[in-house]
């Protein structure tokens, strides 16, 4: 997968996660139950829970900055210290969002269809960003890169004919 | 034959040339080796961080937490505009939520700080107060009854302070943000703060009236009330349900689906029809 590609990817997850943030920030703050598949609304009961705020601001707000900053951070020219900032943006997105995925679980034993949804694109984007990340930099472009190494390659042979 | 002993210049050149690269490439190995483990640091670096910031939150927010669920901000406007718009216009009186006339009457025995009816209280509830409660068709009675809260004298003080809002036909409020508000059972998180927080956030409640209601013993005599019918039904888990048509016999309502609609529903349209 080519780094152009990979980057395309998180942006295309990044875009949906800012979506669902979106929605789940005009949710907190309009008051209006948030749409749920379940028909008791477990939704409701997590956003409106204790833990859908933090020192005072909502998480889904938080969520929202968030994905806007990794959004941003893929979307300047990229460089190495670039991919740097948008793996560490996304490692602390995912690591908030594990916390609240665990919160769920562990405390309130109710799921937010959104907010796992959210944890998902978080965990996607956090696989590609290390792996993006720990590839280093990428050659200009898969075939670029062959065609340059192709005349050294084969330089010996047209010196020995 | 033996091999030429000078060198070859032509191959000398290409020794030279292949030495050179694996020269280069050793290089550009050891170099990419070095970045490898620069990022690896790196990645290390940022998940140690990632996990320090993860430890602050959660012992920031299982320290102030303490069990209290008063909710406060943005998150306080948003549950008192969830309950209003479930219960804003509907008509109250005292402890009971719909229209006088309604042919049917659910008395709901609760316990403020009982977990499960707060589940039930968020779950099917709203559902029968849209379906049947603002239409006219059922009026919902609340009683207490003493589970979950450890002191008497705590569960007395609680449910006094939701009847007095009652004085006020506001009685409806306090209980609906009581449950959505509720702390962590047996955290002792009901307090006098607590109380008042939360009747500060009942739309329109004169908040003086509210205080000298709250010292009528009429309330503290509705809780022992409350008691003897749940006794009398032999109620001993909340939330307990009796249902009839108004004004007749009751009949208990054995084991509901809180989070569902459905057996509410059932038994309601057999009393309508």
């Amino acid at each position: 997968m080519s780094d152009r590609a990979l980057r395309i990817t998180m942006i295309v997850l990044a875009v949906i996660g800012l979506g669902v943030a979106s929605y789940l920030t005009y949710v907190h703050y309009s008051g209006i139950p948030p749409l749920c598949s379940t028909t008791h609304n477990t939704c409701l009961k997590v956003q409106t829970s204790i833990y859908s705020e933090l020192a005072g601001v909502p998480v889904a707000l938080i969520g929202l900055i968030g994905y806007l900053t990794i959004l941003t951070s893929l979307l300047v020219p990229q460089r190495e210290e670039t991919r740097f900032a948008s793996m560490a943006f996304v490692l602390v997105g995912f690591g908030f969002s594990a916390y609240l995925t665990s919160r769920e679980a562990l405390s309130l034993h109710e799921y937010c269809e959104w907010c796992l949804s959210s944890a998902a694109i978080m965990t996607v984007l956090a696989c590609l960003s290390v792996w993006r990340f720990l590839r280093g930099d990428a050659p200009p472009s898969g075939d670029a890169a062959a065609a340059a190494a192709e005349p050294d390659a084969g330089a010996p042979l047209v010196a020995g004919s | 034959m033996t091999p030429p002993s000078g060198p070859d210049p032509d191959l000398t050149r290409k020794e030279r040339r292949e030495q050179a690269r694996s020269e280069r490439k050793a290089m550009e190995a050891a170099a990419a080796q070095s970045a490898q483990r620069k990022r690896l640091i790196q990645l290390g670096g940022v998940i140690g961080v990632v996990v320090v910031i993860i430890i602050v939150i959660v012992v920031a927010s299982s320290g102030g937490s303490s069990g209290g669920g008063l909710a406060t901000g943005s998150k306080k406007n948003s549950t008192v505009a969830t309950v209003t718009s479930l219960i804003h216009g509907i008509p109250q009186s005292g402890n009971v939520l719909g229209y006088p006339n309604a042919p049917v009457t659910l008395q709901y025995f609760g316990d403020l700080e009982c977990p499960i009816c707060r589940e039930f209280t968020l779950g099917a509830l709203p559902k029968v107060i849209q379906k049947y409660v603002r239409t006219g068709k059922v009026k919902i009675e609340y009683n207490s009854l003493e589970t979950a809260t450890d002191e008497q004298e705590t569960f007395r003080t609680q449910q006094v302070a939701a009847y007095a809002a009652g004085k006020q036909n506001l009685a409806w409020y306090f209980i609906e943000l009581f449950y959505h508000e509720q702390g962590q059972e047996k955290s002792g998180y009901v307090t006098e703060n607590y109380l008042q927080g939360l009747a500060q956030q009942v739309p329109g409640l004169n908040l003086p009236n509210w205080s000298a209601a709250r010292n009528d013993p009429a309330y503290a005599e509705q809780v022992t009330h409350d008691a003897q019918i749940a006794n009398a039904e032999g109620f001993t888990g909340t939330p307990s349900f009796l249902i009839g048509k108004s004004g007749q016999h009751m009949e208990k309502l054995e084991n509901p689906n809180l989070e569902e609609p459905s057996s509410f529903e059932a038994t309601i349209n057999k009393l309508l029809s």
